[in-house]
């Protein structure tokens, strides 16, 4: 899979913009506030169909605009692939493949598959366990798609299982008791395959964030674990020793929606622990990371969108990250000088939302 | 939103207030019973009152019924041994029209939703114990539907039902007949691998 052009029509801050990236690595600069990081949200938008800034879709047209459309070109083993997306201000948004309309986003999705990391990833390492286990989930379902409904179902059981404990008052009865019984085989059972898939996938994946790290920092040893205390007796028998203190409480108190992933460095915590730059690094790691194992499932690298990573990194480490790139196309957008050293294959300017080739 | 004149209005909000209808499809129903001939309309209006005044629950099973006992029940060829769990009295029809059903059914009127207020004690699920209890049945299928709410309220079921020594079932999930693999969703198709039998 390679993406050879990309033009986006009243999207973000451009009228109309065209991009070629180039099959290895493309660096897109330009000053602070010129339209960096809208271009690579418009390439994400044709790989996952939605902002990875998790922006709302009005804010993704142009201001006096109905709709904003993103095209993307590329080959797939020589064959041409086109995808169509308008993003609609108000109405739905309508995707076509090669000239064909998609029924369902899915569909779309296998086509083309980008990981991206942007500074706002930090929060990876630095934040709650919910960032940690949204990015287990999202590689999960991408690696595995049975698991979008596992993942969907789990969330439905949650909050139908949080209204019965909240409706309870506190009190327990045997109608209450017996209702809590059903949901909760349903919580086990789909818990248990949740938390299974996360800690097949992170142990797959632990050793490559490992040398993702080494790659960028040159040393330190990171481990990620996953080992909530509920996986050794299990999740029903965890529930079940759970329950007066749910019942007091109202609220559900364990299950896959309460675990966190551990992230260590040289054997410490980095959330309380790693400084800042250790924190980017890791942060940067695991987006890496995610690609290398996206890769070998889907046989073709996905595309990895790097935004403004440079401001992130000192010298060193911005010349280690793109010397161990991982396979396929990359493309990263930098305010600063492109790392000394480095040798992008193609770089573009961008300049209040016009973009044009950088000959240096 | 203009207001309309009062009947007209009245109108409107009261068709808004039924099920899949929002302010714009009340609004065109509205103008459309305005303009049907008199006689229409008043057809319209006497079946919904005699529809409320004549249908009811049946007794046995609270499908729809006109008299005491719905047609199915009425029915002295139907099988009494068995009976079929369902959500909703479409779901009665939905299963009548494979022909292959010669049982009885249940309906509970919903299915656990306690996010909607729904749990156990508002559907008919003392009735369904009621009935295993009062009449000869050997066989209970849970046919609610495959979704979480469904499949929760067909546990719950069988729960209930692990002491008294009938055979309970639960339909099967799996392909739509006719239908090409190509066209099904990942989660039909990987149900309907996990339920393979051998030929």
């Amino acid at each position: 899979m390679l993406l050879t052009r990309v033009w986006l029509t009243d999207f973000r801050n451009y009228a109309s913009a065209e991009l070629e990236p180039a099959p290895g690595l493309t660096v897109i600069v330009g000053a602070n506030g010129q339209g960096k990081s809208n271009l690579l949200e418009a390439v994400g938008w044709l790989a996952g169909l939605r902002s990875f800034r998790a922006a709302p879709t009005e804010a993704l047209v142009r201001v006096g605009a109905d709709q904003a459309i993103v095209r993307g070109e590329a080959d797939r083993a020589g064959r041409a692939l086109l995808i169509e997306c308008e993003i609609s201000r108000t109405g739905r948004n309508r995707t076509l493949v090669n000239r064909q309309p998609v029924r369902r986003t899915r569909d779309a999705l296998d086509h083309l598959r980008a990981v991206s990391f942007a500074p706002d990833d930090l929060e990876l390492v630095k934040g709650g366990p919910a960032e940690r286990r949204r990015y287990v989930d999202d590689l999960l379902v991408a690696v595995h798609p049975r698991y979008e409904t596992v993942r969907s179902d789990l969330d439905r059981i949650l909050r139908q299982r949080a209204a019965v404990l909240k409706q309870s008052g506190g009190r327990s009865s045997p109608e209450i008791e017996a209702t809590l019984d059903v949901w909760d085989t349903r919580l086990a059972a789909t818990g248990e395959e949740l938390a299974e898939g996360r800690a097949a996938l992170l142990a797959d994946l632990a050793p490559i964030v490992a040398r993702a790290y080494l790659d960028l920092a040159d040393a330190g040893a990171v481990d990620v674990t996953y080992a909530p205390a509920w996986r050794a007796e299990g999740l029903a028998g965890a529930l079940a020793a759970a329950r007066p203190d749910e019942l007091r409480r109202g609220v559900s108190l364990v299950g896959p929606h309460r675990d966190d992933v551990g992230l260590d460095l040289d054997g410490l915590p980095t959330r309380t622990h790693a400084s800042q730059g250790e924190q980017r690094s890791l942060a940067l790691a695991l987006r890496l990371a995610a690609a290398r194992r996206l890769a070998t499932t889907l046989d073709t690298p996905p595309l990895l969108l790097l935004d403004d990573v440079f401001s992130e990194l000192d010298d060193a480490r911005g010349e280690a990250l793109l010397a161990h790139l991982p396979p396929g196309q990359t493309l990263v957008t930098t305010a600063t000088a492109i790392p000394p050293g480095s040798r992008p294959e193609r770089v573009f300017r961008v300049e209040s939302g016009a973009v044009v080739p950088d000959l240096g | 939103m203009a207001v309309y004149t009062g009947p007209v209005q009245d109108l409107v909000d009261e068709l808004g207030k039924l099920p899949g209808i929002g302010p714009k499809s009340a609004q065109r129903i509205a103008f459309h019973l305005l303009k049907l001939p008199r006689d229409d309309a008043l057809r319209l209006a006497q079946v919904i009152t005699e529809a409320k005044a004549r249908v009811s629950w049946c007794e046995r099973c609270f499908n729809v019924a006109s008299e005491a006992l719905c047609d199915i029940c009425r029915d002295d060829r139907r099988d009494p041994s068995v009976i079929c769990v369902v959500e909703e009295p479409r779901d009665v029809v939905a299963v009548e029209k494979t022909r292959e059903y010669k049982g009885r059914y249940h309906v509970l009127g919903g299915a656990m939703n306690p996010l909607e207020g729904v749990g156990a004690e508002q559907l008919r699920v003392r009735e369904l114990l009621a009935r295993l209890a009062d009449e000869a049945v050997t066989e209970v299928i849970l046919c609610t539907n495959p979704n979480v709410e469904g499949e929760t309220t067909a546990l719950y079921l069988a729960k209930m039902l692990q002491d008294v020594p009938i055979k309970v079932t639960r339909i099967a999930s799996g392909l739509p007949v006719g239908g090409d693999l190509e066209y099904a969703d990942e989660l039909t198709l990987g149900r309907a691998i996990e339920g393979r039998r051998t030929v």
